[in-house]
């Protein structure tokens, strides 16, 4: 295994000491804090600050670090302590990653075993250990296809919110391939730096939809205790626009066991859909339709909300002091680019090919376990227990995830 | 209505009725007025005194001089006085006071008005029609009702399009109270004013009198002794998920500390109750019991997070009928342990 790290090192240190590698410098490099992860030593190293991306590539290169990262916020002194740095404000950063996702693949390219009694599985890692309850595992985790359109489909919904509802232009959306198996996006907009912690926990609310007054239970009790007052109202903006409209695409196309997923069991939805439609969701006539109560609505109304949120890592864009991966640096568990792309290009970006940072050569690897998986235009595995010839991004991401060695 | 025929120049009266704005404080420097002279200045002292007596007591400044340059310089004066009070409660009391008495003399007026004094905190905001009396940048929104409670306040369920956030008079005032409160508030932040003449503080100290016995009415202390059956349900389980050795997120576990430590469970017991658990890492745990405690760091003493802040993370768990009640974990404790103690 020790051949395999030098090896992984040893390319690792060619790319940041490629003087055509593409680092590009963060906004106010200079206020920023950067922490990157020591190869060998697996120690993380903090509080650093670079007056200048050139100054901070001279370290990169000396020291090859396996995973580079660097404040969403700006500092007065980024290399202080915590407590004395001099907060100034902070970029607003959002993390979608295919962890916090359920994904139609359901993970069945991971695995994991338990670190106190050795069982172990594939799939999502769960909870506690079957065998001996345990709550430590070693994982071996993969991004698949699935993963990665998962990942995209959030990210999508999010761009969307933060063009049209928060009124941001796409020059102001940075959009990311993390490197691994999820997108950030990055705003530095001068508007938003300031903003606070809670500022910053109402953006997250608003982008996964908690809080909608129209869903909530305890409001509606209330709601209706006063007298003629209507249940169930959406109008025509942001939040009550997108449940309207996807509310609307559902049941166009929903069949009888669609619905009853969502634990409606009437027929008159399906029966009278175009009336329904008309009636309620487009002239905003919810109420007093045979066999459609407010209660229906509501269950309705909560499953798209399900499914129009954008399912972000909520610690991610309220932690103000945030160390994210830095741009063009290389992801230690793949090889892989962290890389910006327009946000317009979400939808053809393909991380499999543009992410990929060495592309020339070669390497002979024996490989554990690997499942079918593709780089650039090569249709790669499975493989299990084979000496084979891979491209060096392919060996590199096998090694880096721990399914192949270098072969003798 | 267009944005410049919405707008209107700011007269002396309106400084009078709302002496923190930016352009008051201008005219402050043209009214011959010094901080050695100021006990001398009778009137303005006398206001300046009644505005921080009736913060205090009653949460208001006061009715108003009859005297537009006397109203003014009585505010500066004010701020001096409670600045020279050093005393943190009487210093946020006064400004919830100035805000709270700016809210209901808002209430009274027109729109152009209204939206002089939002420029004058350098608001992105304009006519909200044909929806609402106004719109609004979303950042000056945040800034404002991220602080404020209830599911009406929340950004999701406001009318937002293209970053505006449209609303009515009512709620702009709303808004307009917070950033009042955090201008004087702001310009409250200051540790001392050297050289003050003896009077000065000597009432200063009267002051700090009158505040301890106000403070002493409105305190509700936390029990002496830790009592588990007054956990909120949060708490509850992520005592459960800990003592079953389930794995706790960061926040989780952050939350679950700064409660304990807040209701006055000591470090060495926390550590003694997390020794019991199973991924129980005793540097770690030490470090952050200390830190939270205010031990370490910067010496601040960390609260466990509101409850808005939980359920954002998914924290919260099992509402029950007295969370609806309460805004934070530990004023769930408080009260609990209340009708505990009664039934």
């Amino acid at each position: 295994m020790e051949a395999s790290r030098e090896f992984v090192y040893k390319k690792f240190a060619e790319y940041y000491r490629d003087p055509s590698t593409e680092i590009p410098a963060p906004l106010h490099t200079e206020q920023r804090e950067f922490g990157y992860l020591m190869f060998k030593e697996r120690f993380m190293v903090r509080h650093r600050s670079f007056s200048s991306i050139s100054n901070l590539r001279a370290v990169l290169a000396e020291t090859v670090p396996s995973d580079v990262y660097h404040s969403c916020a700006y500092y007065e002194n980024p290399d202080f302590d915590m407590d004395k740095k001099g907060w100034v404000g902070s970029d607003l950063v959002f993390d979608i990653d295919a962890d916090h996702i359920p994904t139609s693949c359901n993970k069945i390219h991971d695995e994991f075993k338990c670190v106190k009694c050795g069982f172990s599985g594939r799939g999502i890692t769960p909870e506690a250990c079957p065998c001996c309850e345990g709550t430590k595992f070693e994982t071996k985790i993969w991004a698949c296809d699935l993963c990665i359109q998962s990942a995209r489909e959030e990210t999508g919904k999010l761009l969307d919110m933060l063009e049209n509802d928060f009124g941001f232009s796409t020059d102001d959306l940075h959009v990311f391939f993390s490197g691994h198996r999820g997108y950030h996006v990055h705003l530095e907009a001068e508007s938003v730096r300031s903003l606070d912690a809670m500022a910053r926990k109402e953006i997250v609310d608003y982008v996964t939809g908690l809080g909608l007054a129209v869903l909530d239970k305890e409001a509606d009790e209330k709601r209706r205790k006063r007298k003629g007052a209507k249940h169930f109202i959406l109008h025509d903006f942001g939040w009550n626009r997108r449940l309207k409209v996807a509310m609307e695409k559902f049941l166009l196309n929903a069949s009888k066991e669609d619905l009853k997923a969502v634990g409606i069991r009437n027929r008159a939805l399906i029966e009278n859909k175009d009336a329904i439609i008309k009636r309620a969701i487009n002239e905003g006539r919810w109420e007093s339709i045979n066999g459609v109560s407010v209660q229906t609505w509501l269950k309705l109304a909560e499953y798209v909300r399900e499914q129009q949120a954008s399912k972000i890592d909520t610690v991610v864009t309220t932690d103000v002091h945030r160390l994210i991966r830095m741009n063009g640096t290389l992801h230690g568990k793949t090889g892989l680019m962290k890389v910006e792309f327009p946000a317009k290009s979400l939808a053809d970006f393909d991380p499999f090919s543009g992410a990929v940072a060495f592309k020339k050569g070669e390497v002979k690897v024996f490989v554990s376990d690997a499942p079918e998986f593709r780089l650039g235009d090569e249709a790669l595995g499975p493989y299990k227990n084979q000496t084979v010839v891979l491209p060096t991004a392919a060996a590199v991401m096998l090694i880096c995830k721990r399914r192949a060695e270098v072969a003798p | 209505m267009a944005a410049s025929q919405m707008e209107k120049a700011l007269s002396s009266e309106d400084f009078a009725k709302y002496p923190f704005l930016k352009h008051a404080s201008k005219q402050i420097a043209n009214l011959d007025f010094t901080i050695s002279n100021l006990s001398s200045e009778k009137t303005v002292f006398d206001r300046a005194l009644n505005r921080v007596t009736c913060a205090i007591n009653e949460m208001h400044t006061g009715k108003m001089a009859n005297d537009k340059k006397t109203e003014i310089s009585s505010f500066a004066a004010a701020l001096i006085l409670v600045i020279a009070t050093k005393n943190s409660w009487i210093k946020k009391r006064y400004a919830l006071a100035v805000a709270k008495t700016a809210h209901a003399q808002m209430l009274n007026e027109k729109i152009d008005t209204l939206t002089a004094i939002a420029k004058d905190f350098d608001w992105d905001i304009c006519a909200g029609s044909p929806y609402k009396d106004f719109r609004i940048g979303f950042t000056f929104y945040l800034r404002n009702a991220a602080h404020m409670h209830g599911i009406e306040w929340k950004l999701v369920n406001q009318i937002m399009d293209r970053g505006m956030v449209y609303l009515n008079k009512d709620k702009v005032i709303r808004l307009l109270q917070e950033e009042v409160k955090a201008r004087v508030e702001k310009r409250l932040d200051i540790p001392e004013i050297k050289n003050l003449p003896e009077e000065i503080n000597l009432i200063a100290n009267d002051l700090v009198r009158l505040a301890q016995e106000q403070i002493g009415e409105e305190t509700d202390n936390l029990p002496k002794v830790v009592v588990q059956a007054a956990f909120p349900p949060c708490i509850n389980a992520l005592y459960a998920d800990a003592a079953a050795s389930h794995h706790l997120s960061h926040i989780g576990r952050f939350t679950l500390t700064a409660f304990l430590v807040n209701i006055g469970m000591t470090p060495e017991a926390l550590n003694e109750l997390f020794k019991t658990f199973s991924d129980y890492n005793e540097r770690l745990t030490r470090y952050q019991i200390e830190h939270i405690a205010g031990e370490r760091g910067s010496g601040t003493r960390y609260t466990c997070p509101q409850c808005s802040v939980l359920q954002t993370h998914s924290v919260c768990k099992n509402r029950d009928e007295l969370c609806r009640r309460i805004y934070h974990p530990l004023k769930y404790y408080v009260l609990k342990q209340k009708s505990l103690k009664s039934a």
